[in-house]
């Protein structure tokens, strides 16, 4: 399905030049995904060869996916991630490999390449119809059924034909993969009270909100797709990183950096 | 990279700026995000009024939480995780938002004496005393003790009750007792909030 990685890349390289203060973000990401979507091609198109779901035994062929990676991070990251790519292209295979495993068994928003590797990977894997093993799921709907990871962002679409409101879904910050939430709940903590929960616009993103909670002060952004239905929420959200820093600002907490860092 | 989701958080708002926890300047976001006007709205889930189907609704009211501010309902939608009606709406209930906020709502009692064209004014106080005088005049006048062969019947044909579907459970419940006591029979009512 890279279809999906088109569509990415097109909003992302639609949006970089209209954007205001999140240019460069939106930039940087374009080229992000065209490297995310070279692992996924890459992956796809090896032959006689279908991801196990285990990590530890499907890195020999990821492996071969990391170096074009990691030079298209030196080549358009800014300097720190930059730098960091070329340690670990000079590292060697068991010391990055230490880095991803320690990703799959405990993953964190602060890790950008094992996250951004990890991906494309896992989206195949479960495209392939195989499921992550040796990584611990988490139970409770606000976490992914498929591979257990954080809400990264929420999104708003119509299901039922003759409705005009949206129903929400999550896309998973691990695996890119989607499922169904309620909508007035808390994606952190399950609150459902409404006087607790807050839904935060600008005019300036007019179809990009965030969806705070009071009891736990923890926030996610929410892409409505009936009110501009060619959005691509992961990057939408990137573009709408004004509204990060509002949130931040008055006391909320993302539950997940995206793979820019707000 | 060791930098702590805290230390992140703490760089981006000393000063204003600050950079990402990846490295990328956050100085233009934050200059976007000095501008933005950002209003706080709350969902609030509910069920439509008007008919006994009962459909989910969301209630989107516009209001920061400040103190002495009237939250105001600016959209209605139905509720996409209803079992009901999973989102949809009728044309009466897309249109609920205009039953809340319209200036042609009536706030306050008013009546129509017999044989006048137009509809005057009343206090609740003097509407309730109205009310209550009309009904007991009504029932002296036309109270049935006992019917045509003698038996019992202690009922009242001549006022009758038609509940809205607005009413509540509790409603309809205080509504049933007092009907019941006085002796009405014609008794109707939505009752299914």
């Amino acid at each position: 399905m890279t279809e999906w990685w088109d569509k990415q890349i097109q909003r992302a390289d639609y949006l970089a030049p209209r954007a205001n203060g999140s240019k460069e973000l939106l930039n940087f990401y374009a080229q992000l995904l065209r490297a995310q979507k070279d692992i996924y091609e890459f992956l796809r198109s090896c032959k006689n060869w279908l991801p196990s779901g285990e990590l530890e035994s499907d890195l020999p062929v990821l492996w071969n996916a990391l170096p074009g990676f990691l030079k298209a991070i030196q080549s358009h990251g800014p300097a720190s991630l930059a730098a960091e790519a070329h340690e670990l292209a000079e590292a060697g295979t068991e010391a990055v490999a230490e880095r991803l495993m320690s990703y799959w068994l405990n993953a964190s928003d602060i890790q950008f390449f094992e996250k951004a590797v990890l991906q494309p990977y896992l989206k195949w894997v479960r495209e392939s119809g195989a499921k992550p093993v040796g990584r611990e799921v988490s139970a409770g709907e606000r976490y992914c059924p498929f591979c257990g990871g954080n809400p990264q962002v929420s999104f708003l679409q119509n299901k039922e034909t003759t409705a005009e409101s949206g129903n929400r879904d999550l896309i998973c910050a691990t695996c890119l993969s989607s499922w169904e939430f309620r909508r007035v709940v808390c994606a952190n903590c399950g609150e459902e009270r409404p006087a607790k929960l807050g839904y935060f616009h600008s005019p300036e993103f007019d179809h990009v909100r965030i969806e705070a909670c009071d009891s736990c002060k923890h926030y996610i952004k929410g892409v409505d797709l009936t009110r501009v239905g060619w959005a691509a929420p992961i990057v939408d959200e990137i573009d709408a990183a004004p509204l990060d820093l509002w949130a931040r600002e008055h006391g909320y907490t993302k539950i997940e950096l995206n793979l820019v860092g707000v | 990279m060791d930098v702590s989701r805290r230390t992140f958080i703490k760089t981006t708002l000393i000063g204003g700026a600050g950079v990402t926890v990846f490295g990328f300047s956050l100085a233009p976001v934050y200059a976007q995000t000095q501008g933005l006007k950002i209003a706080r709205t709350t969902e609030t889930r509910s069920t439509c009024p008007y008919c006994s189907v009962s459909c989910g609704v969301i209630i989107h009211t516009l209001g920061d939480k400040a103190k002495n501010a009237i939250p105001q309902v600016v959209h209605v939608e139905g509720d996409p995780d209803h079992p009901i009606n999973r989102g949809t709406l009728c044309p009466k209930g897309a249109s609920l938002e205009q039953d809340i906020v319209n200036d042609r709502r009536l706030l306050k009692p008013q009546v129509r004496r017999p044989g006048a064209t137009d509809w005057e004014d009343i206090s609740w106080d003097k509407a309730v005393e109205e009310i209550a005088s009309w009904t007991k005049k009504t029932r002296d006048a036309t109270f049935i003790e006992k019917d045509k062969n003698g038996a019992t019947v202690n009922r009242l044909e001549t006022i009758g009750w038609i509940g809205g579907c607005t009413d509540t459970n509790e409603l309809n419940f205080l509504a049933v007792k007092a009907m019941r006591s006085m002796g009405v029979c014609y008794f109707e009512t939505q009752a299914r909030v």
